[in-house]
C-alpha cells in the first residue's frame, strides 16, 4: 500500500505492505537509520519518533497509521547547515552520551517535552524520559542537559 | 499485502461496515499499543484492522446534562490533559497518569484498554469507581452496558463481534464529592500494575460519608465495586480505624472473589495499605502522599 | 596536583557527535547489496543429545539459500578460552535452553522464517541440572564435557574450585567473642544493552577470507575464533567493530558464535550476511551474569577488630565454562572484602548446570561476593553495636597493609579517605542515628520509614593473574597534520577512545581535535587482549602514552634540529616549540622538517603491569598490580505498606587517581550504580527448568529515570603511580557496591534484613519470595 506523510519537513511517499511498521519503513525504506530497534514491543522507546509532535513508540505504530501525518525522527532536528542544535549540543556537553543507542530517543523526548513544557522541574524531565531506557549513563546527565536547555531557551525568549 | 489488512475509516458508520465484512475476523484499531503486540504473537488474530483513530468525534471529551462522555479513541494524554475530566473526575485522571510513560499514553486509548480488558488494565478500576457506561455501535444500532458488565472476565468482554466500542460515559458525581487512585507497580514507569485501587466519596455537613465508592484492581478475576465495603462506610465518620476496618473487608472480599491464590500472602497486607491511603486520600486530605 | 592541559578537563566524548545526531551506525544499520538476512534455529531443550539434523527441506524454500552446523567448520567448530568448551553451533548435544544448532541464510525475513520451520531436529531430551547446589552430588547428570585437557579424574559438573588461605579461621572463630554466620544468594543478571548481538560478515574473495562487522568487546578474540573454527589464518579475516550499544561484559562469547556462523554463511554463498538478534533471543541466549550462594562467616573482637573470615561460593556457571574460570578466580579474592584479618579461608565451586550460561558482566565476580560480604559486615556491625563505617574504617586496608592473600600494598590505598569523604558528604552520622532510632520503634502498619547504608568496595585492576597483561597503541601523523590514534582496546560507550585521545593530546602538547581513532580493527590496531576487567584506562591509556612519548621524542628531535639546539632544550607553548633562544616553531614546520628528516612520526607503544603471581595450592600471591577503592552511601524510604523501595539519595566516592574525562567518569559512576539500583531491587533472572521466564523489557524490569535519584559523585585523585597521569580504572567499582549500600539501607529502616536478591515488592513487605509457577512458554515462544 502507498504510504505518504511529511517526514522531517519534507513530503515522503513509499509503498509497503499493510502490516509493517513505521519503525521498519523509516530504517529501511527511507535508510534513515537514526530510529533504533531496542526491544520491537514498546518498552524502550529507543524507537520513539514525534508524530505531530506527538512522541510514539514506531515500533507499535504500523506505517499505515502514520500516513497522512507529520512524522520527525531524530535525523529531523538539527539545524539547517547540519550542525546539532542547543538540544543535542547540550547532550554532548553534560557527558548524555555514551553508547549512543538510546540517544536518538531521548533527544526526541527531550524536544516533545521542551515543546508542552518549557519551564519543566527535574521530575518533570524524569517523568517525559522514563519511556526510554537507557543502560549507560544512569539518566542524570540526560536530565542536566535537558534542564540546562530549557533554561538557555527561555533566557533566549527573555531577550528577544 | 501483508499478514493482515489496514483500513482507514472516516466516520463511524464506515468503521462499523468495514468491521462488519463477512468472512473477515476484523477488529477496531485505535492506538495499537495491545493490538499490534497480539498480532505478533499470533498473526491470525485478524485479518483486518480498521483505524478508528482519525475519526473526530471518538476523541471528543465533552460535558452533557449531566453525563461526561469520552470518546473510545481518546488517548490517555487526551484523558488526563481534559479540564472537564480533572474537574469531575480526579480518580481517571490518575489512572491515566499511571499508564506506562509519554510514548504510551500518546498512543494507547481508553477505549483501547477497556476493549482488551486485562485483569490489570488501570482505567478499568477507575471507570467502574466512576459507573461508567459502555456504548458500542453494531450494525443494529446502539447498545449500552456498564463498563463493569462489559467487562466480564479477564481479556474478556461482551463486545459482540462487527460492534464497534464508540464511547464511554459516566455521571457527574455530586458536586463536593472527590475521588483517588493508587497504583503500585514494581518500578515507577512503564509498570504492570501489581495492584491499584479506586476510591470515590462524599460528607455530609456532619462530616458523615454520604458516597462511598471502592473498586480495586489487579486483585480479582472481575472488576466490580465493593458494595459491601462501601456499605460499611456509609454513614460514619471518617476515622484510621474505619479506614482499617474497610480494608479488611476487601481483602476479604478479594480472597472471596479470586480465591487464595500464590501471590495472596502479598496483595492482602499490600492492598490493605492501599485502600486505607486511599480512603484517606478522598474522605480526608487532598494530597498524593 | 600539576595543572593539566587537557586532561581532567571538561572535554566532549570524541563520538558523541554522531550519536546525537542519529548517524553514528551500528551494525544493525548497515544495509548492502546483494546481502543475505541469517538466523539460528534454537534448542527449545535445556538438555538432550542431537540425534538428527535434516536441513533438506528447509533449502528448497524458495529464498533459502544456505544452511550450516557445527560440521560446517573446523573440530565440530569448538572454541572458547581458557576452556574450549563451546562450540559455534551444538555439537552431539544442546546443553541449554537457547544453544544454536542450525544457522540459515536466506533473502528475505519471510523466506528465513519458513525455512526454520521446515528444519528437522531430532532431540533425545535428557535430564537437566538446574540447582548448582546438587550439581556436585555423584548421582547428578553430567553436564560438562571433560575438556580436551581433562586428566584422568573427570570431574563431574566441578568446573574449577578456587582457594585463598591464610591462617586457621577455624580456630579463630571459636575464639572470637561476635560471630556472624549467614548465606546469602544473588540471582543471575541480564546486561540488557539497549542494542541486541547483531553481525554482518562480508566475503572478500580477493583475500579468500571475509570481515566481520561485529560490535563485540575483543576484535582479536574473535578473529583468533574464526581463524581456528573456519581453518583460515588472520590474514584472510578481518574483524571491524561498528559503534557498540553497550556491552558491560556482555559481547564476547555469543558474539563470536554468531561473527563464526555469519562468516561461514559468507563464505559459502559469497555474499554478505546480515544476522540481527530479537530482543527475546538476546534475553534467551546470552549469557548472564553468574548466580552465586555464599555461606559467610566472620569472627571479631568485642571492640570490633575483625580476626577471621570463612567463606564458601557456589557459581552457577550454567552450561559453558565462558570466562567464569576467571570471574569465580576474581570472586574467591574478593570474597572477603577490604579488610585485614588474623585468618581466611575463601572455598570457591564453579559448577556446570543446563542453566543459560554464566560470562563476564561489569563487576566480574566482585559484584556478587562484594553483596554479602557488605551485608555480613553490616549485621557484625550491628551484633557489635558499633556503626558501620565506623567498623570499616577500624579493618580497613590502609597504606602498607598485607591482604589476606599475602600482598603487601604500596601507599596509593584510599579506601579510609573514600569512606571518611561518603559519610560526610551524606550526612551520614546524623541520619543513620535518626534512622536506627525510628526503626527500632514498632512499626506502625502502612508507616513509610527512611534507611541509610553504606557499603565499601576494593577491585583488583585488569586481568589480575588471570592472564597476560598487555596493551599496544599506535600514532601517525598524516599529511594534513590529523593524527591517527589506534588500540586494541575497545570503547563500547565507556568513553576510553576519549581518554586515549586526551592521553595523548597531553603528552604530545597537541589539541585533542587533531586526533582520530578508525573503529577497532584488526588490520589496523594491535592485540590487547580483551576489553573487560576496566582494563582500558590503565592498559589502554598507558600504551598510548608510551607511543605518544616516543612520537613526542621525533617531534622533539625535529625542533631542535630546526632550531639548532638539544633536544632537552625544546620548552612547548601550546602547540608551539620553543627555543633556549625563545625562538618558536609551529607544529607544522616541525613535522614537515622531520619528514625532510626520514622520521617516520609513526609510533607503537606496549605497556604491561608489574608481574604478578598467585599459587592456586596455596591460595596466596599478588592477585592483582594494584586495586581501585571506593565507598558508597544510599538512602532509601520504605514503604512498609507495600515493600516498595524509593532510593532517594545515593554518595559515592571513589579513588580513581587522576580523572581524565570527567564527564565520562562521572557518566560511568552513574551508570554503575544504576545498574546495581536494577540489580539490587527489581532485576530478576529467572530459570525455571531451565526455562528463561523474562524474554523482554515488559518482564525484565531495569530501572528508568524516574527509579533511579540525582546521584552525587566525588572522587579521591591520589594519583596512583602506574596509570597514565595518576589515573586508574572505573568502569566496574561503581557497580560493585550499589546493591549492598541498598539492601543495607533497607534493614536500616526496616530492621529485617534481605539476603537474596532482588530486595523485591514481596521481600522486603514479607520476607520472603513469592512466585508463581514457571513455564516453558515465554522461553519457547521468544525462539519461534
Amino acid at each position: 500500500m502507498k504510504i505518504q506523510f511529511i517526514l522531517n519537513g519534507m513530503p515522503a511517499e513509499t509503498e509497503a505492505p499493510q502490516d509493517k511498521t513505521l519503525l521498519n519503513v523509516l530504517r529501511e525504506n527511507f535508510g534513515l537509520t537514526g530510529t533504533k530497534e531496542g526491544c520491537n514491543v514498546g518498552e524502550c522507546g529507543a524507537c520513539s519518533v514525534l508524530i505531530d509532535g506527538r512522541l510514539v513508540n514506531s515500533c507499535l505504530t504500523l506505517a499505515a497509521q502514520a500516513s497522512g501525518h507529520n512524522i520527525v525522527t531524530i535525523e529531523g532536528v538539527h539545524l539547517p547547515d547540519g550542525s546539532p542544535n542547543d538540544l543535542q549540543q547540550a547532550f554532548i556537553e553534560y557527558g548524555a552520551v555514551q553508547c549512543g543507542f538510546c540517544t536518538p530517543g531521548m533527544v526526541l523526548a527531550g524536544e516533545a517535552l521542551l515543546a508542552q513544557n518549557p519551564q519543566p522541574t527535574r521530575q518533570d524531565i524524569r517523568t517525559a524520559i522514563a519511556g526510554n531506557l537507557c543502560r549507560c549513563t544512569g539518566y542524570q546527565q540526560i536530565v542536566d542537559a535537558i534542564q540546562s536547555t530549557a533554561q538557555n531557551r527561555q533566557e533566549k525568549k527573555g531577550h528577544a | 499485502m501483508g499478514q493482515y489488512e489496514y483500513n482507514r475509516a472516516a466516520s463511524v458508520s464506515e468503521a462499523v461496515v468495514l468491521l462488519n465484512e463477512p468472512g473477515l475476523k476484523s477488529r477496531a484499531l485505535a492506538g495499537g499499543t495491545d493490538i499490534l503486540l497480539q498480532l505478533r504473537h499470533d498473526p491470525r488474530y485478524c485479518d483486518r484492522l480498521v483505524d478508528i483513530s482519525q475519526i473526530p468525534e471518538l476523541h471528543r471529551i465533552e460535558l452533557k446534562d449531566g453525563w461526561v462522555h469520552i470518546g473510545a479513541a481518546a488517548t490517555f494524554n487526551e484523558v488526563l490533559n481534559s479540564p472537564i475530566i480533572k474537574a469531575t473526575a480526579r480518580v481517571l485522571e490518575q489512572a491515566c497518569i499511571t499508564v506506562g510513560a509519554v510514548q504510551i499514553r500518546n498512543m494507547g486509548t481508553l477505549g483501547g484498554n477497556v476493549v482488551n480488558a486485562a485483569a490489570c488494565a488501570d482505567s478499568l478500576p477507575a471507570l467502574i469507581c466512576l459507573d461508567a457506561v459502555a456504548h458500542f455501535l453494531t450494525s443494529a444500532g446502539e447498545q449500552l452496558l456498564p463498563v463493569t458488565q462489559f467487562v466480564s472476565a479477564p481479556n474478556k468482554t461482551l463486545l459482540p463481534s462487527g460492534a464497534l466500542l464508540t464511547s464511554l460515559r459516566y455521571p457527574v458525581p455530586t458536586s463536593g464529592c472527590r475521588s483517588a487512585f493508587i497504583k503500585l507497580g514494581r518500578r515507577n514507569a512503564m509498570a504492570i500494575s501489581r495492584l491499584t485501587v479506586a476510591a470515590l466519596g462524599c460528607l455530609d455537613e456532619q462530616n458523615r460519608i454520604v458516597e462511598a465508592r471502592l473498586v480495586t484492581g489487579s486483585a480479582t478475576p472481575h472488576i466490580e465495586r465493593l458494595t459491601v465495603v462501601e456499605q460499611s462506610l456509609i454513614g460514619k465518620q471518617p476515622s484510621a480505624e474505619l479506614f482499617h476496618s474497610a480494608a479488611k473487608i476487601t481483602v476479604d472480599e478479594m480472597i472471596r472473589l479470586a480465591g487464595y491464590r500464590w501471590s495472596s500472602e502479598y496483595k492482602v497486607p499490600a492492598l490493605t495499605a492501599m485502600t486505607e491511603r486511599v480512603l484517606t486520600q478522598v474522605f480526608i486530605w487532598d494530597e498524593v502522599q | 596536583m600539576p595543572e593539566f592541559q587537557f586532561i581532567g578537563k571538561p572535554t566532549d566524548r570524541v563520538d558523541a557527535m554522531e550519536k546525537v545526531l542519529g548517524s553514528a551506525k551500528y551494525v544493525g544499520d548497515y544495509a548492502l547489496p546483494n546481502m543475505l538476512v541469517a538466523r539460528t534455529l534454537r534448542s527449545t531443550l535445556p538438555h538432550a543429545r542431537i540425534l538428527k539434523v535434516d536441513v533438506s527441506a528447509a533449502l528448497k524454500i524458495p529464498g533459502v539459500v544456505a544452511a550450516i552446523t557445527c560440521e560446517d567448520f573446523v573440530d565440530h567448530s569448538r572454541f572458547g578460552y581458557p576452556i574450549s568448551d563451546m562450540f559455534m553451533l551444538a555439537y552431539l548435544r544442546v546443553r541449554y535452553a537457547g544453544d544454536g544448532i542450525v544457522s540459515l541464510a536466506a533473502e528475505n525475513e519471510d523466506a528465513l522464517d519458513r525455512g526454520l520451520k521446515a528444519i528437522q531436529v531430532d532431540l533425545e531430551e535428557l535430564p537437566g541440572v538446574f540447582d548448582p547446589m546438587t550439581a556436585l552430588d555423584p548421582a547428578t547428570t553430567i553436564v560438562s564435557e571433560h575438556s580436551r585437557d581433562a586428566t584422568e579424574d573427570p570431574r563431574g559438573n566441578l568446573l574449577m574450585h578456587y582457594i585463598v588461605r591464610k591462617g586457621d579461621p577455624q580456630r579463630e572463630l571459636a575464639l572470637c567473642p561476635v560471630t556472624l554466620e549467614e548465606d546469602y544468594s544473588t540471582m543471575h543478571q541480564e546486561h540488557a544493552y539497549l542494542e541486541t548481538e547483531g553481525v554482518l560478515a562480508v566475503p572478500v574473495p580477493e583475500k579468500n577470507g571475509v570481515t566481520v562487522y561485529a560490535p563485540c568487546q575483543s576484535p582479536f578474540i574473535n578473529r583468533g575464533n574464526l581463524v581456528r573454527t573456519l581453518g583460515l589464518s588472520e590474514e584472510n579475516i578481518r574483524v571491524i567493530q561498528p559503534h557498540v550499544g553497550g556491552a558491560f561484559g556482555g559481547k564476547d562469547d555469543l558474539m563470536y558464535q554468531i561473527s563464526g556462523q555469519a562468516a561461514k554463511l559468507a563464505l559459502i554463498t559469497g555474499r554478505p550476511v546480515k544476522m540481527i538478534l530479537s530482543r527475546e533471543e538476546s534475553m534467551i541466549a546470552s549469557y548472564k551474569r553468574d548466580a552465586m550462594q555464599m555461606h559467610v562467616q566472620l569472627g571479631a573482637d568485642a571492640d570490633g577488630k575483625l580476626r577471621a573470615s570463612k567463606i564458601h561460593a557456589t557459581v552457577d556457571s550454567g552450561a559453558y565454562s565462558s570466562i567464569t574460570p576467571f570471574t569465580a578466580w576474581r570472586s574467591t579474592i574478593h570474597a572477603m572484602g577490604p579488610y585485614r584479618y588474623d585468618a581466611c579461608h575463601v572455598d570457591t565451586d564453579a559448577v556446570y548446570t543446563n542453566n543459560g550460561y554464566a560470562g563476564a558482566f561489569r563487576g566480574f565476580g566482585n559484584t556478587e561476593v562484594c553483596f554479602a560480604l557488605e551485608q555480613a559486615m553490616d549485621e557484625l556491625a550491628l551484633k557489635l553495636k558499633i556503626d558501620p563505617i565506623e567498623l570499616r574504617l577500624k579493618n580497613c586496608l590502609r597504606p602498607g597493609d598485607t591482604t589476606p592473600h599475602g600482598q603487601p600494598l604500596g601507599d596509593d590505598v584510599s579506601l579510609a579517605e573514600c569512606l571518611e569523604q561518603v559519610r560526610k558528604i551524606s550526612d551520614w552520622k546524623h541520619k543513620h542515628t535518626d534512622y536506627s532510632r525510628v526503626a527500632a520503634k514498632p512499626l506502625i502498619p502502612g508507616e513509610f520509614r527512611r534507611g541509610i547504608g553504606v557499603a565499601a568496595v576494593f577491585h583488583g585492576m585488569s586481568l589480575g593473574a588471570e592472564g597476560e597483561d598487555f596493551a599496544v597503541g599506535t600514532l601517525e601523523i598524516n599529511q594534513d597534520l590529523s593524527i591517527t590514534l589506534t588500540s586494541g582496546l575497545t570503547d563500547y560507550g565507556t568513553g576510553s577512545r576519549t581518554v586515549f585521545t586526551l592521553i595523548a593530546a597531553e603528552m604530545l602538547g597537541l589539541n585533542p581535535e587533531r586526533f582520530s581513532m578508525p573503529r577497532p580493527d584488526t588490520d589496523q590496531s594491535f592485540d590487547s587482549g580483551p576489553t573487560v576487567a576496566s582494563r582500558a584506562t590503565v592498559l589502554g591509556g598507558n600504551a598510548t602514552r608510551v607511543a605518544a612519548e616516543k612520537l613526542g621524542l621525533q617531534l622533539n628531535q625535529s625542533a631542535a634540529d630546526l632550531l639548532e639546539c638539544k633536544v632537552e632544550e625544546i620548552t612547548r607553548h601550546g602547540e608551539l616549540f620553543i627555543s633556549p633562544k625563545e625562538e618558536p616553531v609551529s607544529f607544522e614546520e616541525v613535522v614537515n622538517h622531520a619528514r625532510e628528516m626520514g622520521l617516520t612520526l609513526t609510533s607503537r607503544g606496549r605497556w604491561s603491569p608489574p608481574k604478578i603471581h598467585w599459587s592456586m595450592e596455596t591460595g596466596q600471591g599478588k592477585p592483582y598490580f594494584a586495586y581501585h577503592f571506593g565507598a558508597q552511601v544510599a538512602e532509601v524510604l520504605v514503604d512498609t505498606g507495600t515493600g516498595k523501595v524509593e532510593v532517594t539519595g545515593f554518595w559515592a566516592v571513589n579513588n580513581t587517581g587522576t580523572v581524565i574525562f570527567p564527564q565520562g567518569a562521572f557518566g560511568q559512576l552513574y551508570g554503575g550504580i544504576t545498574q546495581g539500583l536494577g540489580y539490587a531491587l527489581m532485576e530478576r533472572v529467572d530459570y525455571d527448568n531451565g526455562y528463561i521466564q523474562a524474554t523482554n523489557f515488559d518482564e525484565y524490569l531495569i530501572p528508568t529515570a524516574l527509579d533511579v535519584p540525582d546521584i552525587v559523585g566525588a572522587f579521591v585523585e591520589k594519583t596512583f603511580s602506574s596509570g597514565p597521569y595518576g589515573a586508574k580504572n572505573l568502569g566496574e567499582p561503581g557497580l560493585v557496591p550499589a546493591a549492598p549500600a541498598i539492601l543495607n539501607a533497607i534493614t536500616n529502616a526496616t530492621g529485617r534484613r534481605i539476603r537474596s536478591l532482588p530486595a523485591n515488592l514481596e521481600r522486603v513487605l514479607l520476607g520472603k519470595d513469592l512466585r508463581k509457577e514457571g513455564s516453558s512458554t515465554a522461553c519457547k515462544l521468544g525462539l519461534k
